[in-house]
């Protein structure tokens, strides 16, 4: 499904933020990203979808496989159709209503008529719960309801896989709660997903495979049980203490 | 010394007739101004290699000079080097030095419209395959619009009162009106008067315009 081969990014000269990453995902996994702050994860992440160009390495996503070292922009582009992503600050076009920011890219990227689009977005509104703000511009709802709308939003591409960019980071504690619900009713309809998450806890429940991250690399790698309940890594265990104190 | 109302009031719509003049002098610029700033603001908005550098220099300098001194140096000094200029008519050349000057002013002002809206949502449309051009028409300049309105009123209540620099090259406009008649009269005091009201009605009546567009602009999201 997901296949990243020797990915690597290095900003300006010398500011190594991944070393040769490697790593495979298979159809239906929910895989969380853990690590402490500045370790690459959202970088890794951005890659996928080349928000962030990688310096070296390939990335398959479905049938798109894009090489870091002769990328062209349709290439790209057609990478980003395989994913769909969800940010930390949800990003909403803000002069489009909840229902036109899932119809946008559906009309625009898709070429689905009007009409179906607006059926799918009603679809994926309604998964989220956000049905009866659909005419609502992002300034008028909450952190929880815009991200519940950017889930929408990413839901409703299809996608291949869905990336997560730590998403109730930017969220009042209040508000965490109904995200996280929306995103564990993703994962257990087996929606293969990539999530970059500080919520260690949310992360042992919903995820089935857990990459820890340190210093650029991925340092280690296994099910929640392993890496959570049971750590090798010294570095790994540190974190743990440190986040869970 | 003492105002006189009667002449006053007789000269206001002698003076008034020559706003056709000073309207036409802004829009024509105003348009052209527009022109020159949506270009100068997607070079310096897209980084165009070299391009945006000049521009930028070129910004400074008009910014950084007085527009009397620019119409003078085109419409005299630039006359000896361009059988062009030399030809032209003073109301071309003010309309010329108008459209440039307030052009640098309106590329800023949608400069910063479009950089207002934030990365995110670019990075959102680009993630979900957008193309630069769907994302720059359908996300980024409707929201850049209601951003730059408000700055691009100021520009033309700007313009609008520049327009008055046109009486220096002997362009007989509402400031040109006013100093021929004065210097026949020698009621300097009504005769200038005249002028700061017909400005500051016409400026006022904008303003208001502009009051409600912003309101609208702010009520849509």
């Amino acid at each position: 499904m997901i296949e990243v081969r020797n990915l690597s990014k290095t900003f300006g000269e010398s500011t190594e933020v991944l070393k040769d990453i490697s790593f495979r995902i298979n159809k239906n996994d929910v895989v969380a990203v853990l690590g402490p702050s500045g370790t690459g994860k959202s970088t890794m992440l951005r890659c996928l979808n080349y928000l962030c160009v990688p310096t070296t390495g390939t990335i398959r996503i479905g049938d798109v496989t894009v090489d870091a070292a002769h990328h062209t922009k349709a290439e790209v582009r057609n990478l980003r159709r395989q994913s769909a992503m969800v940010f930390q600050s949800y990003n909403l076009f803000k002069n489009k209503t909840a229902k036109e920011n899932v119809m946008e890219a559906l009309v625009t990227v898709q070429k689905k008529p009007k009409a179906e689009a607006e059926e799918i977005a009603l679809k994926f509104l309604k998964k989220v719960g956000m049905l009866d703000r659909q005419d609502f511009y992002p300034s008028k709802m909450s952190g929880g309801q815009q991200q519940r709308v950017g889930i929408a939003r990413a839901l409703a591409v299809n996608p291949n896989v869905l990336l997560f960019d730590e998403p109730t980071s930017a969220l009042d504690p209040e508000l965490v709660g109904e995200v996280l619900n929306t995103i564990k009713q993703l994962a257990e309809e087996e929606t293969t997903m990539i999530l970059v998450t500080h919520e260690i806890r949310f992360a042992r429940n919903v995820a089935n495979r857990i990459l820890f991250m340190d210093g650029g690399r991925i340092a280690a790698d296994g099910t929640p049980e392993e890496i959570i309940d049971d750590p090798q890594n010294p570095r790994l265990r540190q974190f743990l203490n440190f986040v869970s104190k | 010394m003492r105002f006189n109302w009667e002449y006053f009031f007789e000269t206001l719509p002698l003076i008034a007739s020559k706003l056709n003049v000073t309207l036409s002098l802004t829009l024509i610029s105003a348009f052209f101004s527009l022109v020159i700033g949506i270009m100068f603001a997607l070079i310096s908005y897209y980084n165009v290699k070299g391009l945006s550098q000049l521009l930028r220099v070129w910004v400074s300098f008009i910014r950084g000079t007085p527009v009397a001194t620019q119409l003078f140096f085109f419409y005299y000094g630039m006359a000896n080097i361009s059988s062009i200029i030399l030809n032209m008519s003073p109301t071309v050349a003010v309309a010329v030095i108008m459209s440039l000057n307030m052009g640098a002013f309106v590329s800023e002002s949608i400069r910063g419209a479009l950089i207002s809206v934030d990365e995110g949502q670019r990075e959102a449309a680009m993630s979900l395959g957008m193309s630069g051009w769907q994302m720059t028409t359908r996300i980024v300049i409707p929201q850049a619009v209601r951003v730059a309105l408000p700055p691009l009123f100021n520009d033309l209540i700007n313009l609008f009162k520049m327009s008055s620099l046109a009486f220096l090259v002997g362009v007989r406009d509402v400031m040109g009106a006013a100093k021929i008649e004065s210097t026949q009269t020698f009621l300097f005091f009504e005769c200038y008067a005249c002028v700061m009201v017909i400005y500051w009605i016409i400026t006022l009546m904008l303003t208001f315009v502009q009051r409600r567009l912003e309101t609208r602009c702010n009520a849509i999201y």
